[in-house]
């Protein structure tokens, strides 16, 4: 059977579900509920996940009549789904998590890298020297512990792959304090990975 | 003329990676880096770092919260 929305774009979709077109509201869903508990899970829990979906496509839902397409969908999409994991994280009681500062590299009075090439580069290989299970299990420890602003950046920049530019509009801030966030993440968490590999920060 | 040092190569690694130094500045930081050991280990590990975690937290939507989601949009729809 063909389905004739399979090739329609996202903003088709978006204009007939907003004038009321149940089956383009469905197909949306369809496109985007993996992405969106993907999202949630890494911006909150797997426990919280679910309840980020659901108010997720409720917002879609009610909101889909004043998306004016200034943005692509996706971006769109995206930002309610940002919003709605990070009002759910911020009606948690956070513990306080454990600085990753420890992580960050370190330099000596010349500002040289303290650590060996060879300790350096234990972290490119993470993946092959950590149990896979084990790897899952503390890769979202560890992003979890980071400062929420700079786990909001990292995780819509370097997991999601979104570009820096829409990350900026979805968290509304400018595109350099997206890219430092996003650093000092990339470095804490790198540390994380080599210290968890067995190397050294 | 290259003062850049390990340290301060670091902090411009994420704007290097994204093209937005000024081109005396990314030349700088490149023959630093090439003449480097540390910094070329280094900054594999930190392009490899968003990999490794994006490849660690890629989670299926299960089936029952899926079939959950679908029960409440078509009450939500109603």
């Amino acid at each position: 059977m063909v389905v004739p929305t399979a090739d329609s774009s996202d903003e088709t979709l978006a204009a007939r579900a907003a004038a009321g077109d149940g089956h383009a509201f469905e197909e949306i869903v369809a496109r985007y509920e993996g992405c969106v508990f993907r999202l949630a899970c890494r911006l909150t829990s797997e426990t919280d996940a679910p309840d980020v979906l659901q108010n997720t496509f409720l917002q879609v839902y009610r909101n889909l009549p004043s998306f004016r397409g200034e943005s692509r969908f996706a971006t769109w999409l995206y930002r309610i789904a940002t919003n709605a994991a990070l009002m759910l994280r911020r009606g948690r009681a956070r513990k306080p998590a454990e600085s990753l500062d420890a992580f960050m590299p370190q330099f000596d009075e010349h500002g040289v890298h303290v650590d060996l090439p060879a300790q350096l580069q234990i972290a490119s290989r993470a993946d092959e020297l950590i149990d896979r299970q084990l790897l899952v299990e503390k890769a979202r420890i560890g992003i979890a512990r980071l400062p929420d602003v700079y786990r909001d950046a990292f995780v819509l920049r370097d997991l999601e792959e979104m570009s820096t530019t829409d990350v900026a509009q979805v968290l509304g801030v400018e595109p350099a304090t997206v890219r430092q966030r996003v650093h000092r993440a990339r470095l804490m968490l790198r540390g994380y990975l080599s210290d968890l590999a067995g190397g050294k920060r | 003329m290259n003062d850049i040092s390990c340290g301060s190569g670091v902090e411009l690694l994420m704007e290097y990676l994204e093209g937005v130094l000024p081109p005396e500045v990314n030349a700088g930081l490149e023959a630093h880096v090439a003449a480097c050991e540390r910094c070329t280990a280094f900054v594999a590990s930190y392009r490899e770092t968003p990999r490794i975690l994006r490849s660690a937290t890629t989670v299926e939507l299960p089936a029952d919260i899926q079939e959950s989601l679908h029960v409440f949009l078509r009450r939500v729809q109603r």
